[in-house]
């Protein structure tokens, strides 16, 4: 029930900044497409450079998407308009409230990573999107959904959410597996971007989309990020002392 | 029923409350008063456990309080210094997700909106956004989201912190109200005028503790009904008389500018505390 109000709480939110919230997650990943899959035209790993990237940037967009409609959300409502502590004030169970976000952010990701597909369905690129590629991308956004209400809870001030974007987000944006693959960078760096959740996401999706056989061990890491992201939050709002 | 056992919460090194231990019974008109920095904040975020005590607890009708107990908290409603509002959204939403948040059916909500809209004189407003309400607007939604879910105990922290005499005569009215109708209610204030007039027992805090607790009336009696305020150099200099002959008899021993006047709780503060309210 619980679940159902954030959810209520979040589609609200989507309505009333729905031209604001698409154009958002629509301008980044376009440019993209744009400038390294139409402008610089090349090949990766023996296929059109495109359809490498078209997996990449829906991955990352659901990352993005995800994280952005938790992370500054959640920080404003905590430390700006203090709308926050009705819900700690209600009888709301807090773990309702956290499952809320993470399935309303993962849905956000998986709106904006559905407009990067739409947008490039009329290219004819052969890349299949399927229910599994639908669910890892589900998975994605929960991971980063979960990260959100993480660093939400850790900012001390409205700054430090763009802050984490910029030293981790967009990183990982860049060296995750979306605009080239992982097995190119030095060892001892590549075990480690390759186990972070972005990189696990767009080689299962890209795997998908090209036929490839795909290593689903990828869904158990983003699960296991899940369970500890999660864990952290909720660890946050029952047991920290000052909310 | 409200209990707070030797309840003490620190930031740092620094004591906010002190090891307050407090019983408000059901149905009481309770104030804390103090001046800013006294605690009672703290106090009420405790009781609304957005603060997590550093030691000591309360208890809601022999219940433990935590913030997993969501059968105390349906009980509970407070309205917050701060707004403590979703500004993007309009009057409607607010309420619906307040009713939400607290499992009401959305039929219900709606119904009680109605009411309460008319009541506080908001039902042409309603369609605005947070952001674009004046103070006084916000204050009287905050008091609708707070009754809409029909509590047993209402938690008010300087309630009428910056509003204007006449609205705040209007939210002294309708909080008697409610108290008369069997609200619970705890209310904390720095304006010494709205405690001695709402409230029928208050606990002078400052420094994080509580100095004493009594009714306002009886608070007064003990340090004596009348004053007389004696001007001199270095200020004003009141002392107190349980007898009004002994406070007119003093009047005519002093030489200089002086006046006979009723003792007040500010009197009262200033005496254990050495600190003016307001």
């Amino acid at each position: 029930m619980g679940i159902i109000t954030i959810l209520w709480e979040k589609w609200r939110e989507f309505v009333r900044d729905f031209s604001r919230i698409t154009m958002a997650a629509l301008i980044a990943p376009l440019m993209y497409l744009i400038v390294f899959g139409w402008g610089i035209r090349t090949t990766m790993n023996g296929m059109p450079y495109l359809n490498f990237l078209i997996p990449g940037v829906v991955a990352l967009t659901t990352m993005n998407g995800s994280f952005n409609a938790i992370a500054q959300n959640l920080n404003v409502q905590r430390l700006y308009e203090k709308a926050f502590d009705q819900v700690i004030i209600s009888p709301t169970p807090l773990w309702q409230f956290i499952a809320g976000q993470i399935l309303a952010g993962a849905l956000r990701g998986l709106y904006a990573g559905a407009i990067i597909l739409l947008l490039v369905w009329p290219i004819e690129t052969g890349l299949i999107f399927n229910g599994l590629s639908i669910l890892i991308l589900f998975l994605n956004g929960a991971v980063f959904s979960a990260l959100g209400i993480v660093v939400s809870f850790l900012a001390r001030n409205h700054a430090d959410v763009p802050r984490f974007s910029n030293y981790f987000i967009m990183p990982m944006a860049y060296l995750c597996n979306t605009f080239f693959s992982t097995d190119r960078i030095p060892h001892g760096a590549r075990e480690f971007i390759a186990a972070l959740p972005l990189s696990q996401t767009s080689r299962m999706v890209r795997g998908i989309a090209t036929k490839e056989p795909v290593n689903l061990l990828g869904i158990l890491i983003l699960l296991a990020y899940l369970v500890v992201l999660t864990g952290i939050g909720l660890y946050f709002v029952y047991k920290k002392k000052n909310l | 029923m409200i209990e707070l056992f030797h309840l003490t919460k620190q930031f740092d090194q620094f004591t906010a409350v002190d090891a307050i231990s407090l019983r408000i019974e059901t149905g009481e008109f309770f104030g804390l008063l103090g001046p800013n920095g006294a605690g009672k904040t703290t106090t009420i975020g405790m009781l609304s456990t957005l603060l997590l005590p550093t030691s000591g607890e309360i208890r809601i009708d022999g219940e433990l309080l935590t913030r997993k107990r969501q059968d105390l908290k349906r009980k509970v409603s407070v309205i917050t210094q701060e707004y403590s509002m979703r500004q993007d959204m309009d009057m409607d939403e607010i309420m619906e997700y307040q009713g939400r948040l607290y499992f009401m059916p959305v039929r219900q909500i709606r119904a009680r909106t109605e009411e309460l809209f008319a009541f506080a004189g908001l039902t042409e407003h309603r369609r605005k956004t947070i952001r674009k309400l004046s103070g006084g607007m916000k204050r009287k939604l905050m008091v609708c989201r707070a009754l809409l879910t029909e509590p047993e105990i209402l938690l008010l922290d300087e309630p009428t912190a910056g509003m204007d005499a006449i609205s705040r005569r209007q939210m002294w009215s309708l909080l008697r109200q409610l108290n008369e109708k069997g609200l619970t209610i705890l209310l904390t204030t720095h304006y010494i005028e709205e405690a001695q007039s709402l409230c029928g027992r208050v606990a002078l805090m400052n420094g994080g503790k509580l100095n004493e607790i009594n009714t306002p009336s009886q608070l007064i009696q003990n340090l004596g009904a009348y004053a007389v305020d004696e001007l001199l150099e270095d200020g004003i200099h009141s002392r107190y008389f349980h007898e009004r002959a002994e406070a007119i008899a003093r009047l005519s021993s002093l030489s200089g500018q002086c006046t006979l006047r009723d003792t007040t709780l500010e009197d009262v503060f200033v005496e254990q505390v050495g600190k003016r309210l307001s």
